[in-house]
């Protein structure tokens, strides 16, 4: 099947033209009219008294009336296009929106904000929401799918290009609606093979001191699963390898152990009403929470 | 003629100021200045979104504070700003141009506008009273949930909406019954001026769906304040039955707020082409077609939330049918012009200006009821773009013609015409600037409602010549509002009928006196002044 992005690309191209030469058409009719009519000229006579013209007026009803109708003919064809025309999905993907971040369901593994598919293949992203309503959309995959609470709705992917796509969340949903950001990696069916089963196996922790900050006071552990540990909160994004991803909160900042320690130090100034509070740590125990964290892979 | 305040005399000839009066035009005059308030206030909060937006990864306001900030524009400037300033055209013009003394009910019609103006004042008593509402001018449920938005914004949102509606409910019943039943002798339905025809069709509009809003918005307190669960998934209720009875109001909102303005510019282009309106029968039907179309609409909003493809396609199939009636108008105006003699005032170039603008945001509303382009674009920038070259470069530039074409009658002075140039080309470059650079950052992944946006997307320029619009587009309406202040103080004396017009409000003084005629007129035709003047020329019709 065509990507659905190339699908509308055309749809959009043909509209595109029809617009645009109605747009020329009615705008010239227009600046003729005040330019060949206009009083300052002078013009010799009385203005004229017509007032209808029902064939003209009948004319200029049926002629939109008709493109219209070919329009909406090539508008039932990509809606099909787009949702699969057919091809079944070669495979499923769980995405569910939270308050700022997505959560990507491979199965029983879990991974945040960085979609990983494979290339050329044709995917269909079961969607759906624990709080708000949000909107799966990376504009160069083509359409946005709205992801409700209580509800699954799902939308056909297909990445022709391997490589990352931005997008980000599309319906409003709160306060940090603009760091709700997407990033869509597309690789070939190998790496992608080998980045799932990376993905699948548990963390290997170094523990130490910074598995002790991690586990201090329930603190991080309440939200946060580290699949190998006992941590297993579901409020924020499981972070079994969260090191492997580019970005932190959801696109607000790259990933690296500088940045992790300075967003641990305090989240809200990097994304403020974030759900996750600053927490009063000490400068030794930033330190070795960031390199814990950074060490997950 | 006669220089009669606007402020109404009682039979005794007891003053009743402006709290106390039932006149329709002191109504009309108050109205329009809430909206003109309303519009400033709307506008000012748009500078500020535009400030902040204007380069990426800004830090002007917080996020709370944007948030609030574009979901009070929303609000204001569609149900504070822009109906207001219809409705109140609406109620100082329709009986002068009906030929009628007043409204059928003067005390009912003194109710909606302070039932509008208090369900303004309660929205902006949020502000006061902990924070605005924050989510959005639609307010999706569950973000429109205690759970989500536990401030008390969103009740203040319901309050003033449920105030605000009901006035304007009041309203339309008002001035469809003067339409109907007060019209001066000869005065045939099919004889009235255009503007009445579209106050009429707007007035059956809101009765279909103000209802709707309000029926919503008390579900919506019971969410919040009684633990209901309409809208609530965890208990049982709907999401998505927020949008349905939200959009089955909101879509014929948005033809509320155009079909008068379509009006208005109806009025101005025959008198200033001096000629009838070409297809008086087809501008009024086709807007009886829009009305009864856009009851049918309303999911076209909806279309990424996974209604289906069966619902998809026939909200599409109604969406561009109601483009052809919307269409048809646009050739009416445009034959009205071709063998006139066109007189380019401020108030013509407004009307020409409407056209042009209009059709921009007419034909990218048809590629947004092409659901897969839809799919792709919608709840971005584009439909920021879309929306406001409907709302502004149709609505407002209507609502500009009328003020210039109307002022000198309800005021006994002309506006200024040197800075009504003025007004209209900076206003032209300015929103032009502003809104259509829009279309191309929504195409290319800008979501609307962002208080910022990373710098690595490339969307800061675009932003920045946005801002920049706005900016001009703010020196426009400081102009306008300069005109305003000095025109009222010192324009140039009107007289009786300064454009040589055809419609009843220019037979008598300006500004007209309380009882409107000093004889209740009869007429002949859809141009009584027009018959009047010419007597060896009169309108057959």
């Amino acid at each position: 099947m065509r990507p659905p992005a190339d699908a509308i690309g055309t749809l959009a191209l043909i509209v595109g033209v029809i617009a645009s030469l109605i747009f020329i058409g009615v705008e010239a009719a227009l600046v003729y009219a005040i330019w060949r009519y206009r009083a300052s000229r002078n013009l010799a006579g009385q203005p004229a008294t017509f007032e209808r013209n029902r064939r003209l007026e009948i004319a200029w009803t049926a002629a939109p009336a008709l493109i219209l109708a070919a329009v909406f003919v090539l508008t039932l064809g990509t809606m099909a296009e787009i949702n699969g025309a057919g091809v079944a999905p070669a495979m499923r993907i769980a995405a569910t929106g939270h308050q700022w971040w997505w959560e990507f369901g491979y199965g029983g593994t879990k991974t945040a904000n960085e979609l990983h598919v494979p290339v050329n293949t044709p995917i269909d992203l079961d969607l759906t929401s624990v709080d708000v309503i949000h909107s799966f959309w990376v504009p160069e995959l083509g359409p946005k799918m709205d992801m409700l609470p209580g509800t699954t709705n799902h939308l056909r992917v297909l990445a022709r290009r391997a490589g990352s796509y931005e997008g980000q969340c599309a319906e409003f949903c709160g306060v940090e609606h603009a760091w709700m950001r997407i990033r869509v990696v597309a690789q070939s069916q190998a790496e992608f093979d080998s980045w799932l089963a990376a993905q699948a196996v548990p963390a290997v922790t170094q523990g130490g001191d910074g598995e002790r900050v991690f586990f201090l006071s329930n603190i991080c552990v309440n939200c946060h699963t580290v699949r190998g540990t006992a941590a297993a909160g579901t409020a924020g994004p499981d972070l079994t390898h969260v090191a492997s991803r580019a970005t932190i909160g959801a696109g607000v900042l790259p990933n690296d152990v500088a940045r992790m320690r300075a967003w641990l130090a305090d989240p809200q100034r990097y994304k403020p009403g974030s759900l996750m509070p600053r927490v009063p740590l000490s400068d030794a125990d930033l330190d070795a929470l960031a390199a814990y964290l950074g060490a997950l892979k | 003629m006669t220089a009669i305040p606007l402020w109404v005399r009682r039979p005794a000839g007891e003053r009743v100021g402006w709290l106390r009066t039932v006149d329709h035009k002191a109504i009309g005059v108050l109205y329009i200045g809430m909206g003109v308030a309303f519009f400033a206030v709307g506008g000012l909060e748009a500078l500020l979104l535009r400030a902040q937006l204007a380069t990426p990864e800004a830090g002007l306001v917080d996020p709370e504070t944007f948030n609030q900030a574009f979901t009070v524009h929303g609000v204001t400037m569609i149900l504070l700003a822009v109906v207001p300033l219809l409705v109140g055209f609406a109620n100082y013009m329709v009986p002068l141009m009906i030929g009628a003394p007043d409204v059928a009910f003067p005390r009912l019609n003194a109710l909606s506008f302070w039932l509008s103006l208090v369900g303004g004042v309660v929205l902006y008593f949020s502000f006061l009273a902990g924070g605005a509402p924050d989510t959005g001018w639609f307010s999706y449920a569950p973000l429109s949930e205690r759970a989500f938005a536990p401030g008390t914004g969103v009740d203040y949102y319901i309050l003033g909406l449920a105030v605000n509606g009901a006035g304007t409910i009041i309203g339309a019943i008002n001035l469809s019954v003067t339409i109907l039943l007060m019209r001066c002798p000869g005065m045939a339905i099919s004889r009235v001026p255009l503007f009445v025809w579209m106050t009429l069709v707007t007035s059956v509009l809101i009765l279909g769906a103000y209802p709707a809003l309000t029926a919503a918005l008390v579900m919506l307190l019971v969410d919040r304040q009684l633990s209901g669960h309409f809208f609530d998934p965890a208990g049982g209720g709907q999401a998505v039955l927020w949008q349905h009875l939200f959009w089955f109001f909101g879509h014929p909102e948005v033809y509320i707020m155009v079909l008068p303005a379509m009006g208005m510019i109806s009025e101005v282009i025959p008198v200033f082409s001096r000629k009838p309106i070409f297809g008086y029968g087809f501008v009024a039907g086709s807007s009886v077609a829009i009305a009864f179309l856009s009851f049918g609409v309303w999911a076209h909003h909806m279309f990424a939330v996974g209604l289906g493809d069966t619902e998809n396609a026939i909200f599409s199939a109604t969406s561009m049918l109601i483009a052809i009636p919307t269409g048809v108008k646009i050739f009416n105006w445009i034959a009205t012009m071709i063998g006139g003699r066109l007189r380019m005032t401020t108030a013509m170039l407004f009307a020409v200006g409407f056209i042009a603008m209009f059709v921009i945001g007419g034909l990218s509303g048809v590629s947004l009821a092409v659901v897969p382009i839809d799919l792709a674009v919608t709840d971005s920038y584009y439909v920021v773009a879309h929306l406001h070259y409907v709302l502004f470069g149709g609505t407002m530039l209507g609502i500009f013609a009328g003020a210039y074409y109307w002022f000198p009658k309800m005021t006994g002075r002309l506006l200024s015409e040197r800075l009504g140039r003025w007004h209209f080309w900076l206003t032209f470059a300015g929103f032009n600037l502003t809104f259509l650079p829009q279309h191309w950052l929504g195409a290319v992944g800008m979501p609307r409602r962002v208080f910022t946006y990373a710098a690595s997307t490339g969307w800061g320029p675009l932003n920045l010549i946005s801002t920049i619009g706005a900016a001009i587009l703010a020196i426009a309406m400081v102009v306008f509002f300069v005109n305003l202040v000095r025109s009222l103080r010192s324009g140039e004396i009107a007289g009786d009928d300064p454009w040589d017009a055809f419609t009843l409000e220019w037979s008598t003084t300006s500004p007209p006196p309380p009882e409107n005629f000093a004889t209740i007129p009869a007429v002949t035709g859809r141009r009584p002044l027009w018959d009047r003047k010419h007597p060896e020329a009169r309108d057959k019709s």
